[in-house]
């Protein structure tokens, strides 16, 4: 039966069908399997199972490992193997470790990691198979037509607990004072595979600590040389620092020479290493993993819009850990994601305060604080209202924003990062239209004035992943970059993007063969006058190249903060370009990046934030707000995938979600908003912007760009600008954090 | 009880009416009269061997005949008025508690020199310092402060 | 065999004994404890005695780097024009986009042009030319204990430590050279001519104990691998001595009476031609 199961799941047209129009790089992890009544659908498939010589009628039905699903490119490819009698059908190519992956056995490994190379030093995950005469290492071993793979046999059993023992051998027993006991694998699995003694009466063997940073804290006696680490910095993060160096006993990791790891992802081999060895420095003794509560949500530090969990114990987050997504950031986060969260800790705002006349900040109630506010807004002319959205502001936020300034007369609202010439008409003209993971699909990259190292860092590891896997060609127009992938540094301003336009450039033979050609327009250039001019030009490149097909959208904006995408969907668009010089009122909503110096004296500065940051010394009314870990906020990404985030903690002090306190000053103001629930401000949001409901889906952009109309503007031969100078530090929080300040210290320092 | 009577009247022969009464009252013979738990101390100590006094005066008694095993270990302690089971020191613990056959005499040799602390009754429920209160007590005199953010100083003007 | 083992083994006897013959013997309890106290107390040497040591003596140096005058990632080094054209010989012999195959015989050539051991700056000159990133060097560099990290002499003595070696008296012959030289393992002697290191099996197994000679002092034209099997502690101070001498000296078994591999006093079998395999007549066929 189980036999007839699996073959209908793998030949049944339906099912075929629709597995084939996954991506193959979704080869795992993609979601449960279909499973069906495959006797009804397909009468004969079953019959043929119950004809089988050899019936295998006690075996338990199975589902894959983690919802592993299988994907045939070519139906013919597939080969049948038997795992523990349980026949499989799987494509040629696989592992005997996947192919046990499908067919429900979870087969323990080390050194064995999906997104890795295969490297098959642990030797955990032995199985025996049959007609062979040793155990067998199914990391490494392709899966033949017809093997017989034996998960629980005696021999197999018997090998992980030789294996385990030798592995702990030299195992320091400090479990109560490593960071990773709790969620440590070489704890689980000695626990489920290894023996309940160890014969090894020697002394253990020690090795000197390394120093990597002040991220990762090593413990390097705790290794089990599974080189995760070192593949991991070599593959994805590429930075080849790490190696192993030594060999048999004396062997360790390291590198050699002194040398700090410098990768905005270093981070990630904190939840690669299976050992405590490589641990977190800023959580270390902070916790044990089974007192915190994880909360699912999205990080805001970055265009990307990564799935993180927020892991908190009480009122207090205490770190935060990637979240499994293949579309955004499969499995890593930035180091600026993972460790900014001790700025959620500091400078915090806590009280309503206004600005005395002796030009000190008191603490007021919130009803004094709202009742200024709003005498102030009522004294200005409209056009003279201003508001500023922030990097960090939410949908609902800056939602609540614009709707109570147009309630006061005045249209002059936009978010920071946009800029003042921000053009919200067309969708797809500020998205990343290719999506993240289809960059993959690739093969020429042309990065425009932007460094996706350190704008977004996620993005990065994408296209290093394509040119690593394809030798995909990359160019590169902008300032002098550090990208960690072969990459042909074209020029420095837009008079190289003429030269390709007009074909006169080297790099454009090689977009116009191409066959998924992609460009990639940094966001820092929104802030340029000749904006439109210069989009034009990188309009007539991609018509030239075909970069914008039917089945193909390679013309890519990539944003810089997490508020960008949804406050153009919303329309956050200012009316006039001059408007900040003339205004009298100007509502800052944790906007700490605006132009202050251009704000008149005698304006009236109202900063909602969570942070003292930059714009609260210029702030007359600074009014608590509550930061991303601690509202339920939607967020869109810079490929318009719409997310959000749940609190995980409580408010610090008095402070309020931002729309909350912008509804509450409406009312106090005479302009009552009419929402009074999270669910009316998204119905009011349906009506503006219906794609920020769909939360976790992909809205592509409708229109191409080719509607715009011609810029009239004259092109400036200034070179692109670097938009993000300090990786480490970009936005409010991540400038309150002291962890962040320490990297930007050591890891910047050239 | 003859024996007791004879024992006494030798005493005061030797020592003096006064004498005898002023050990009475310290030996805690006078509380004796109230307290029926010293009164039964007393009695069982006729006749038993005293096994050894430690350093706070407790007094550790043995009787192996004439006894219930399993009741033939005790302590008289030194304080007559308020005494409590924490009084014994650890040397002596083991002997008293039938965990070991050597006095605490013999193993106050293993008392580590170079950490171990001197032993201390449990003074619980005697007062206001000896009364435990939790991190975030008002009464706790180190009171922890829970709160987990720091917040913006508004110090520039 | 140590105490520990005996006892262990004493031990399990005994319990086989106790458990088969379990009418005619009677277990002694008291004999237990006592064995089970000498146990422990046999152990608990053996945890002192490794603690005496210092440090366990590795026939490596330490896997990581630390600087010193002579050896920091910024001092310049270069192959010599000689060696260039040696380089590109060696790189021929690997496809252009297998550079790195070409390491091990790199970083041997950087050995013998650098007196006998590799500097980091060495290493990273290798990890140029074969366009790999450092730290792949470092790894080759740290995982074969005949490239030398740390400053070695002109006449490096490694003296065989395997098992056939050891069983023929290795141990005084490294003794030996270490108290003629006055030096400790892996520590060059004041006039930088000699130094003594620990190998493993060169395969002369037949000819144990021996030691091999890696010969610096000519570069890495005359540069000799030799080695001297059958020595003898005396032996091996004389070769020792006509080293300093600047004697040549043959290589090979010292024992005079042998020839190569073969026996003392000429050969005792196969004196004759062996007979051919048995074949099959073609011609019958």
């Amino acid at each position: 039966m189980g036999m007839g199961l699996l073959a209908s799941r793998a030949m049944r047209p339906t099912a075929s069908s629709l597995l084939n129009s996954q991506n193959p790089r979704s080869l795992f992890f993609l979601g449960r399997a279909v499973s069906s009544t495959p006797e009804l659908q397909n009468p004969e498939q079953s019959a043929a199972a119950q004809a089988q010589p050899e019936p295998t009628p006690d075996l338990p039905p199975r589902t894959p490992v983690a919802g592993a699903r299988v994907h045939f490119p070519k139906l013919e490819d597939a080969i049948e193997v038997f795992v523990d009698g349980y026949p499989v059908k799987i494509p040629k190519g696989m592992t005997v470790l996947q192919a046990c992956e499908v067919a429900g056995v979870d087969i323990p490994r080390f050194c064995y990691h999906s997104r890795l190379s295969i490297a098959g030093n642990c030797r955990m995950c032995l199985v025996e198979v049959e007609k062979s005469p040793k155990p067998v290492a199914s990391c490494a071993m392709p899966a033949l037509p017809g093997m017989k793979i034996k998960t629980d046999t005696p021999l197999a059993k018997k090998a992980r607990e030789g294996v385990m023992e030798f592995l702990l051998m030299n195992h320091p027993l400090d479990c109560p004072i490593c960071d990773q006991g709790g969620e440590c694998d070489l704890q689980d699995q000695s626990m489920a595979f290894g023996s309940d003694r160890g014969r090894f009466t020697e002394m253990k063997r020690s090795v000197v600590d390394k120093n990597l940073g002040p991220l990762v804290k090593t413990v390097m006696t705790r290794c089990i040389q599974c080189t995760r680490c070192v593949r991991f910095a070599t593959e994805v993060a590429g930075v080849e620092d790490l190696g192993m160096l030594g060999r048999g006993s004396g062997e360790e990791i390291g590198t050699y020479v002194e040398k700090l790891m410098t990768s905005e992802l270093s981070g990630n081999v904190i939840d690669i290493c299976p050992v405590g060895a490589l641990t977190s420095k800023p959580f270390a003794f902070k916790a044990r993993n089974w007192e915190l509560k994880g909360t699912e949500s999205i990080d805001v530090t970055d265009a990307v819009g990564s799935n993180i969990r927020i892991d908190s114990r009480g009122p207090e987050v205490m770190r935060i850990v990637p979240r499994l997504n293949e579309d955004i950031n499969e499995e890593w986060i930035s180091d600026k994601t993972r460790f900014c969260y001790d700025g959620l800790k500091r400078q915090r705002l806590n009280d309503p305060m206004i600005r005395g006349a002796d030009g000190r900040f008191k603490p007021v109630s919130w009803r004094d604080a709202l009742a200024v506010v709003a005498e102030i807004a009522h004294q200005v002319k409209p056009e003279e209202i201003v508001g500023i959205a922030g990097q960090l502001s939410d949908a609902e936020s800056m939602m609540a924003l614009k709707d109570f300034l147009n309630k006061l007369g005045s249209n002059n609202v936009w978010c920071e990062r946009n800029g003042m010439f921000a053009d919200a008409d067309l969708r797809s003209g500020y998205l990343m239209n290719t999506s993240i993971a289809e960059l993959e699909k690739a093969d020429v990259f042309l990065l425009v004035g932007t460094q996706p190292r350190v704008e977004a860092a996620m993005v990065n590891a994408r296209i290093r992943k394509t040119v690593r896997a394809t030798h995909a060609k990359v160019g590169y127009v902008g300032p002098p970059a550090d990208l960690n992938y072969d990459h042909q540094h074209l020029g420095t301003g837009p008079q190289t993007l003429v030269e390709i336009a007009e074909g006169r450039h080297f790099f454009s033979s090689a977009l116009l063969n191409a066959k998924n050609p992609v460009i990639i327009v940094g966001a820092g250039l929104f802030n340029r006058k000749d904006k439109d001019t210069i989009f034009s030009s990188v309009e007539t490149i991609a018509k030239k190249a075909n970069v914008v097909r039917s089945d193909w959208n390679g013309l890519n904006v990539l944003l810089l903060s997490a508020a960008q995408a949804a406050a153009l969907d919303l329309g956050l668009v200012p009316e006039s370009e001059k408007c900040l010089e003339s205004a009298k009122f100007i509502y800052l909503m944790g906007s700490d990046d605006a132009n202050l110096e251009k704000i008149p004296d005698d304006a009236f500065v109202v900063y909602q934030g969570h942070h003292g940051d930059q714009s609260v010394y210029r702030a007359n009314v600074i009014l608590p707000a509550s930061a991303f870990s601690e509202k339920e906020g939607t967020y869109e990404n810079t490929e318009g995938c719409t997310q959000q985030t749940m609190p995980a903690v409580p408010t610090v002090g008095d402070a309020r979600d931002d729309w909350k306190i912008i509804r509450a000053l409406s009312e106090v103001a005479g302009v009552r908003l009419p929402y009074d629930t999270i669910g009316a401000i998204r119905s009011r949001i349906k009506t503006v912007a219906p794609n920020l409901l769909h939360v976790d889906e992909r809205e592509p952009a409708t229109f191409s760009t080719s509607l715009k109309p011609q810029s009239t503007h004259e092109m400036s031969s200034e070179p692109f600008a670097t938009a993000v100078e300090n990786f480490y530090m970009t936005d409010s929080i991540t400038r309150a954090s002291k962890i962040m300040a320490q990297c930007s210290a050591l890891l910047l320092k050239k | 009880m003859a024996s007791v009577v004879k024992s006494a009247l030798k005493a005061i022969r030797e020592r003096g009416v006064g004498t005898f009464l002023r050990e009475l009252k310290e030996e805690g013979y006078a509380k004796c009269l109230l307290d029926g738990n010293l009164l039964q101390t007393k009695i069982h100590n006729i006749g038993a061997r005293l096994v050894g006094v430690d350093k706070f005066g407790n007094k550790y008694y043995e009787r192996l005949e004439d006894t219930q095993y399993g009741r033939h270990r005790w302590i008289e302690y030194a304080e007559k008025d308020r005494y409590n089971a924490s009084q014994v020191p650890p040397e002596w613990h083991g002997w008293l508690h039938f965990i070991t056959d050597h006095t605490g005499d013999e193993l106050l040799m293993l008392k580590p020199k170079r950490y171990g602390i001197e032993h201390k009754q449990n003074f619980s429920g005697e007062g206001d310092e000896y009364i435990y209160h939790s991190k975030g007590h008002a009464l706790n005199p180190g009171k922890r402060d829970w709160t987990r953010y720091q917040p913006w100083q508004p110090t520039k003007a | 065999m140590t105490t520990l083992q005996r006892s262990v083994w004493d031990l399990n006897l005994n319990l086989d004994f106790g458990r088969d013959l379990a009418t005619s013997l009677s277990w002694d309890w008291n004999w237990f404890f006592k064995m089970l106290a000498r146990l422990a107390a046999g152990r608990l040497l053996e945890i002192r005695q490794a603690f005496r040591q210092p440090s366990r003596s590795f026939s490596t140096a330490l896997n990581y780097h630390l600087d010193s005058p002579d050896n920091k990632p910024n001092l310049p080094w270069e192959f010599t024009n000689a060696n260039k054209e040696k380089v590109k010989e060696i790189l021929s012999h690997y496809p252009s986009n297998y550079k790195q195959s070409g390491i091990i015989p790199l970083l041997d050539l950087a050995q013998q042009q650098n007196g006998g051991w590799l500097p980091v700056s060495a290493m990273n000159a290798v990890a140029k030319i074969v366009e790999v990133a450092p730290i792949r060097v470092y790894e080759v560099a740290t995982f074969y204990s005949m490239f030398n990290r740390t400053k070695v002499g002109k006449y490096h003595l490694l003296v065989c430590g395997t098992t056939p070696c050891m069983i023929r008296g290795s141990q005084e012959i490294e003794d030996a050279l270490l108290k003629h030289l006055g030096v400790k393992r892996n520590e060059v002697t004041k006039d930088g001519l000699f130094s003594v290191g620990e190998m493993e099996c060169m395969g002369c197994c037949v000819n144990a104990p021996m030691i091999t000679v890696a010969d610096y002092s000519n570069g890495s034209e005359g540069y000799t691998y030799n080695y001297y099997e059958d020595v003898s502690p005396k032996r091996v101070v004389e070769i020792v001595e006509m080293l300093r001498r600047g004697e040549k000296l043959p290589p090979g078994t010292q024992n005079p009476g042998r020839i190569r591999s073969g026996p003392e006093g000429g050969n005792t079998t196969l004196l004759t031609d062996p007979k051919p395999p048995p074949c099959r007549d073609l011609d019958a066929c």
